[in-house]
């Protein structure tokens, strides 16, 4: 075993906050808002000036056309920053409709908004090629500003391929293949180390000889889990335990199984004697084993 | 009561091989042999060690608080351990101060990264304001395009000009055993394929996995352990805004505001390496200027040669980057070549000056500076 491929994918709930919130909420109906900073004026709007710490003092519309002070050109399409009229910090968004010989600074545009409003700054599609037709100035206090939005959906994946490395890899081969479990003993403590690794933990010294670890051990904690939460393999109630297993110094953490839920917390105990009970399945993972049950005729 | 810092020294640096990927060595493993080396020679055990600061990213790594899973292979068990969530020359500054105001006299600084585990614009992404920036598509692509552009415009520079720049970095770091590279990349693609105009794919740090560990001292007690001891000077740091619209065009206030601090009356010029990091060409010019090595839009000057200071002689970011390791990189290189080391220009470089940037497009900076001992 190599690698292990996971995924993290996290729900949010994000406030954007006063000033974020009305201009996203006005992209919605075609008007670009900025916020006013003493004598400066910032678009998207802001609650403070990142410059000079301002606080907002108001909210401006300004005409939603400006000039393109800089752009990139990319595999995903053109970036920009844009200059909208009236405004003092230009305004990142995506410059589209321009044939790229076209594309020059100074060049005039104006927004293009999308078909349908979805809620994000999406509303704005980007910035497109624009005439020198008269626009108009920053509009102090617009009327009827949108409520703003008080919080926006999101969900943040990332894909991961982790490296198991030699000590991991070495345990998940034996895992799947032979159901062995294999430790490592540290040359100068020599205690052993589940999983094993290069380095002990408490001594930092190198550790030494591979050793094969019986499937059984003792409870050191456990816990009875009855909420639901994301990422949990078994359906709750069930036991979540710190094991020790026999003849190492380290603890694993697993679940103990095979007994009534209700029973648990008197069932499983620290102290109590549990062995592993193997799945059919073979991923050259600990979750290989489905959980530990306590051995019959021993300390619980 | 009057209050003195100590002086504070350099006892010893390491790394891992830099290389695009370590797909057969967990973080780990890459971690305790950056330790090991950095220990080793010393005379120090890792029970002579007072506390552990250490550099990563929750994003890179995949799990939260991630060196609470790492801590045995820095040999931080039952130690003062503390992790920053920047370049590991942030955390390098953290110790020199614990060690300076007399609080412990041993400390071992680590940084690590495996960005091949993640991919880049993943990362870089996750950094970004995620109402108005990052649903547009901006990445640390796009970023360091949009500053070239402006850069290049405003120095009246083409996009070529810039592989002076590359070719600096990617020939040194071939002489740099440190670095897993055998030949300066000669593939069309990665010299003309335009990547975020006017950027192509040379004008790129490229992401590498690796640790770096320095073990720091209180100067009297790294004196009695080194031949040619190294004593760190001064630091300093600055963050920019977040916003990339709102910072400057095409100049980082920041890392000139982080040279100030580090540098007090000194000049930047006075010394003899420059060891500087950066995600792209550009953004290695703008931070030579912004240190004071090049006046504004004349960085380019210095890749003639003929510059009292060295700039990148490991060659720099740009073939390596080790993300959150990487000002922790240039310290090292820097130090072990001031201290001989390396082997490379023993004993003829006397000053050294690092830099360290993090945070999405360079927004934030550190700066050290350090000299050989008289």
């Amino acid at each position: 075993m190599t690698t292990m491929a996971t995924r993290i994918q996290m729900p949010y709930t994000l406030t954007p906050g006063e000033a974020t919130g009305v201009f996203l909420a006005e992209l919605g109906r075609r008007r670009l808002i900025g916020s006013r900073h003493g004598d400066r004026i910032l678009v998207p709007a802001q609650d403070f000036d990142g410059s000079t710490g301002e606080p907002a003092e108001g909210f401006v519309e300004l005409a939603p056309a400006g000039r393109l002070e800089a752009f990139t050109v990319t595999a995903q399409g053109v970036l920009g920053l844009v200059l909208v009229d009236g405004a003092d910090v230009p305004f990142l968004h995506r410059i589209v409709g321009f044939a790229e010989a076209d594309l020059t600074i100074g060049a005039r545009v104006a927004a293009v908004w999308a078909d349908e409003p979805t809620g994000s700054v999406l509303d704005l599609a980007g910035f497109g090629p624009a005439g020198d037709g008269p626009g108009f100035k920053p509009r102090i206090a617009p009327d009827g500003l949108a409520q703003p939005f008080e919080q926006v959906e999101y969900t943040m994946t990332l894909d991961y391929q982790h490296s198991y490395g030699h000590y991991y890899g070495t345990l998940f081969d034996a895992v799947r293949t032979d159901r062995r479990l294999r430790g490592v003993k540290c040359s100068q403590c020599r205690r052993t180390l589940l999983p094993p690794r290069a380095r002990c933990d408490v001594c930092f010294a190198p550790t030494a000889e591979w050793v094969d670890v019986e499937a059984v051990g003792v409870v050191q904690a456990c816990s009875v889990v009855h909420i639901e939460f994301i990422g949990q393999r078994l359906k709750p109630p069930y036991v979540y335990a710190e094991l020790v297993l026999d003849g190492t110094s380290t603890r694993l953490i697993h679940m103990v199984g095979g007994i009534d839920p209700a029973e648990a917390r008197t069932a499983v105990a620290p102290g109590s004697r549990v062995r592993a009970v193997w799945s059919d399945r073979r991923t050259g993972s600990l979750a290989d084993i489905d959980y530990f049950e306590l051995i019959p005729g021993e300390p619980s | 009561m009057s209050y003195a810092p100590r002086p504070v020294a350099v006892v010893n640096s390491a790394q891992t091989l830099f290389k695009p990927s370590w797909a057969d060595r967990q973080h780990v493993d890459l971690i305790s042999e950056a330790v090991t080396g950095v220990l080793k020679g010393t005379g120090l055990r890792i029970d002579d060690v007072d506390f552990v600061i250490d550099s990563g990213s929750d994003f890179l790594d995949g799990r939260s608080i991630s060196n609470c899973g790492f801590l045995g292979a820095m040999g931080a068990h039952h130690k003062e351990e503390s992790r920053v969530e920047e370049d590991g020359l942030w955390a390098l500054s953290y110790a020199m101060n614990k060690i300076a105001s007399g609080s412990a006299s041993v400390g071992l600084v680590v940084a690590y990264a495996k960005p091949s585990e993640l991919d880049a614009r993943s990362f870089w992404c996750t950094l970004l304001e995620p109402f108005t920036q990052r649903p547009v598509g901006l990445d640390h692509l796009s970023a360091a395009g949009l500053y070239a552009h402006r850069y290049l415009t405003a120095a009246g520079l083409k996009p070529k000009d810039l592989e002076v720049v590359a070719r600096h970095a990617w020939e040194a770091a071939v002489r740099n055993p440190n670095v897993d590279l055998d030949e300066v990349p000669s593939a069309e693609p990665f010299w003309h394929e335009r990547v975020a105009s006017p950027l192509h794919g040379s004008d790129f740090a490229r992401p590498v996995d690796g640790a770096v560990a320095v073990l720091l001292a209180a100067a009297d007690v790294a004196d009695q352990i080194t031949t040619r001891p190294v004593r760190l000077t001064g630091h300093g740091s600055a963050i920019d805004q977040h916003f990339l619209a709102a910072r400057e065009a095409d100049a980082l206030p920041a890392c000139a505001a982080a040279a100030r601090m580090a540098l007090g009356t000194a000049r930047a010029t006075a010394f003899d390496i420059a060891e500087v990091s950066a995600t792209s060409t550009v953004g290695e010019l703008m931070v030579l200027e912004a240190l004071g090595l090049a006046p504004r839009h004349k960085a380019l000057d210095l890749y003639d040669g003929g510059g009292a200071t060295a700039v990148n002689p490991s060659g720099g970011a740009l073939p390596a980057d080790p993300i959150m390791a990487t000002g922790l990189a240039r310290f090292h290189e820097a130090a072990a070549r001031l201290a001989g080391r390396s082997g490379f220009a023993a004993g003829e470089a006397r000053t050294a000056l690092v830099h360290g940037t993090g945070g999405f497009a360079m927004q934030n900076h550190c700066v050290v500076t350090m000299e050989v001992a008289a």
